[in-house]
């Protein structure tokens, strides 16, 4: 990190972009290398953290030290205000047309999406398959408990140590109160439609008391059926390899699994379910653009910075490199290749059938999905809080949020 | 003399009386004052680039709503007091105030006892105690981020399966015990590992203490007949209060600032309750302030608490040293 930040000095022939996938680094490297011998510039790829937010503390840092990178990568609304001041408007970028993804504030667009990701309730399709269970019948609360009922009681014959295999400890905060906290934002709803999301926002609770029941429910039913020891202290690893060893049939994540999947060897047939946090038959997953680049106005490249991306999206080296090598679901048209990982397949399924949610999440503060709701969800999957005091305390959280 | 020594010994005797001096333009005093600023400069240099800058810079930046990001409305503007009355209105931070105090004490017990005893073990008659002396200090070589994910594993893992195979130990196997889903005995758990971690280093300190003390003191005890725990509580004891002055104000200021362990074993969590508000339930000061600057992004209430942290540890540390300073004997 160090030997990077000093060879990046600002100046002509240098491209700076910082990223935060580190599953990707090496391969975009690799991109960036050969784009930039094509293009006589040097780019600096500079990767740093998993989960949202692992980016910002050196973004930080470079901005203050007056050595911001080129191009960087945000995840959201709130990431975007925090750089507000210094995003280039790309609105004429000819890519635009090409997706429906990008990044828009104001009518204008300001993120290059990186790729499409998504998640419901990854299924082991074999297990499902050995207990009779139709995954297609997997879209409501009522579905989703008649089916954990059935596996957990036939636990030894398939050989499972629970049904689901879900993270609650605070590392593991960005399971609960990001992707899950998302149902209750964006389940059941058009795509973009952001009332629930405004309301409780706003702190208009009441409005949603119902959904916001049903959602609790959901949440004790995963909680209820999940692995114990992974549920409290288990790492992304611990979650992961359950559900890759067959120990679980379902886990919630999403399609960035697959590389940790192929790499622990699991053959078995695996798809994506929507989740069941209400009544009514919700059958979509969560689909969108997991973060985005920006160009720092600022920056002294900003032609190169601009072709850079437009590349990505206009040559087939770009298109090897997000499909083939990256592995990522490329979020434009007009690329013709196909990711490998079953659970990315599944993920462009649910896209091209337009069965998807919108992620809804990021609306609210990082403070607030990691301060405030994560330590929620931990005092209820730890059993140290009741149903009725989780609706209650998530209902106080939002009030006091509009309060800020 | 090493080169070492000749060094410090030129500095004190000022250049010419080691032959460094090209003349007599200088008088001796000139000259012993620049050659003790010239020996100076190098550590005066870093020290006030990378501290007393830096803390000069954070003091200000706390009575400011500074962001280091380039938000529409970022302008930088006195707040006042405004971030120290957010800080202490925020549970959290109390909290972690309460837990670092706990922890802090209880390390400081714990690390001493275990580095007092393994030092007692290592300068007795054991063979190979040399091989000892190495392995208990080797925890200290490996850093606390890495030892964190280590212990997690251990913890998480490594416990329950062996709850698994002894069939007497099964409670261990069970979730409800594990212990880091508590944050009582999550931070237990901290205790632990930084024991682990630290006290092999501090044992060398009380090496090198024991080791110094007169042994003719030793064999006259021992031939007035005193015992060996008469023996270790009137010399070994009192003849190694400098050695305790240095490792309590180590261990104090280490278990204080514990951050790396923190973050890689439980990252504050598990969750508690406090004043009706679901908390982080071992999130010691240094993680609180993290936090605070970089998931919360609001870095200058983050240096506002660094600030009131800095002054507290402080204070702490010098009460610590002068209560110490007044039991040590000189011989």
């Amino acid at each position: 990190m160090v030997l990077l930040t000093a060879t990046a000095a600002f100046g002509a022939g240098k491209l700076t972009l910082m990223q935060n996938k580190p599953e990707i680094d090496a391969q975009l490297k690799a991109y960036a290398a050969a784009w930039g011998q094509k293009n006589g510039v040097t780019v600096v790829i500079k990767s740093i953290g998993g989960t949202s937010g692992g980016m910002g503390p050196q973004l930080k840092a470079d901005y203050a030290a007056g050595d911001m990178p080129d191009i960087f990568a945000f995840d959201g609304l709130e990431s975007f205000k925090e750089w507000e001041g210094i995003i280039l408007d790309l609105s004429k970028e000819p890519w635009v047309s090409k997706t429906s993804v990008a990044f828009k504030y104001n009518g204008k667009v300001y993120g290059f999406p990186v790729a499409v990701e998504g998640w419901g309730m990854a299924y082991n399709a074999d297990l499902l398959a050995k207990a009779g269970i139709d995954p297609k019948t997997l879209n409501s609360y009522d579905a989703y408990k008649k089916a954990f009922e059935k596996l957990d009681s036939m636990k030894d014959k398939l050989g499972i140590n629970a049904v689901v295999s879900m993270a609650a400890s605070i590392e593991m905060g960005w399971v609960t109160a990001h992707h899950n906290f998302n149902s209750l934002l964006s389940n059941g709803l058009p795509y973009g439609d952001l009332s629930v999301t405004n309301d409780l926002l706003a702190g208009k609770v009441e409005a949603h008391a119902q959904r916001l029941q049903e959602y609790a429910d959901w949440v004790e039913l995963l909680f209820k059926y999940a692995d114990k020891t992974i549920l409290l202290t288990g790492n992304y690893d611990a979650q992961v390899g359950a559900f890759a060893t067959g120990k679980t049939v379902f886990l919630h994540q999403g399609n960035w699994v697959d590389p940790n999947l192929k790499s622990a060897n699991a053959t078995f047939k695996m798809g994506f379910a929507p989740h069941g946090s209400m009544k009514k038959v919700t059958d979509g997953i969560f689909v969108s653009a997991p973060s985005y680049y920006a160009i720092n106005k600022e920056s002294r490249n900003l032609t190169l910075a601009k072709k850079f991306l437009n590349d990505l999206v206009t040559t087939p080296e770009g298109h090897t490199y997000m499909v083939k090598e990256a592995g990522m679901i490329p979020a434009f048209s007009g690329i013709t290749l196909n990711p490998e990982g079953q659970l990315s397949k599944s993920v462009q399924e649910w896209s091209a059938a337009g069965k998807v949610y919108s992620w809804n999440q990021y609306y609210f503060s990082g403070d607030f999905r990691d301060k405030v709701l994560t330590p929620i969800y931990n005092q209820f999957a730890a059993g140290k809080i009741s149903k009725a005091q989780f609706v209650e305390l998530m209902t106080k959280a939002f009030k006091d949020n509009a309060q800020k | 003399m090493n080169a070492g020594g000749l060094i410090v010994w030129c500095a004190r005797q000022g250049a010419s009386t080691c032959g460094l001096s090209k003349g007599g333009s200088m008088t001796k005093k000139t000259e012993s004052t620049l050659v003790f600023w010239i020996f100076l400069a190098p550590v005066l240099f870093a020290f006030i680039m990378v501290m007393v800058i830096p803390f000069l810079l954070g003091s200000y930046y706390a009575f400011t709503n500074w962001t280091s990001s380039a938000r529409a409305d970022n302008e930088l503007r006195f707040v006042g007091l405004q971030n120290f009355i957010n800080s202490l209105r925020d549970p959290a931070f109390l909290y972690s105030f309460g837990i670092t105090f706990v922890y802090t004490i209880l390390n400081m017990i714990a690390i001493n006892v275990v580095a007092f005893v393994l030092a007692l073990l290592v300068t007795g008659n054991l063979r190979f105690k040399n091989v000892y002396r190495v392995g208990f200090f080797v925890p200290n070589l490996i850093g606390g981020i890495i030892l964190g994910y280590i212990w997690q594993f251990i913890f998480n893992n490594a416990i329950p399966s062996l709850g698994t195979l002894i069939p007497s130990l099964n409670f261990l196997a069970d979730p409800n015990n594990l212990m880091l889903s508590k944050n009582t005995t999550a931070l237990a758990a901290m205790i632990i590992v930084g024991t682990w971690q630290y006290a092999g280093y501090i044992m060398m300190i009380y090496v090198a203490a024991i080791e110094n003390i007169p042994q003719e003191l030793i064999e006259a005890a021992k031939i007035d007949g005193a015992t060996p725990w008469i023996r270790l509580k009137a010399i070994t004891i009192p003849l190694c209060a400098q050695a305790f002055t240095v490792t309590m104000f180590l261990t104090l200021v280490n278990s204080f600032k514990q951050f790396d362990v923190n973050v890689s074993l439980t990252s504050g969590g598990p969750s508690t309750m406090l004043m009706g508000q679901p908390i982080l339930g071992t999130e010691l000061l240094a993680l609180n302030i993290y936090n605070t600057a970089f998931i919360s992004n609001k870095l200058s209430e983050a240096q506002a608490r660094a600030f009131v942290f800095f002054l507290v540890l402080a204070i702490i540390s010098i009460i610590q040293v002068y209560v110490n300073k007044r039991r040590e004997i000189e011989l």
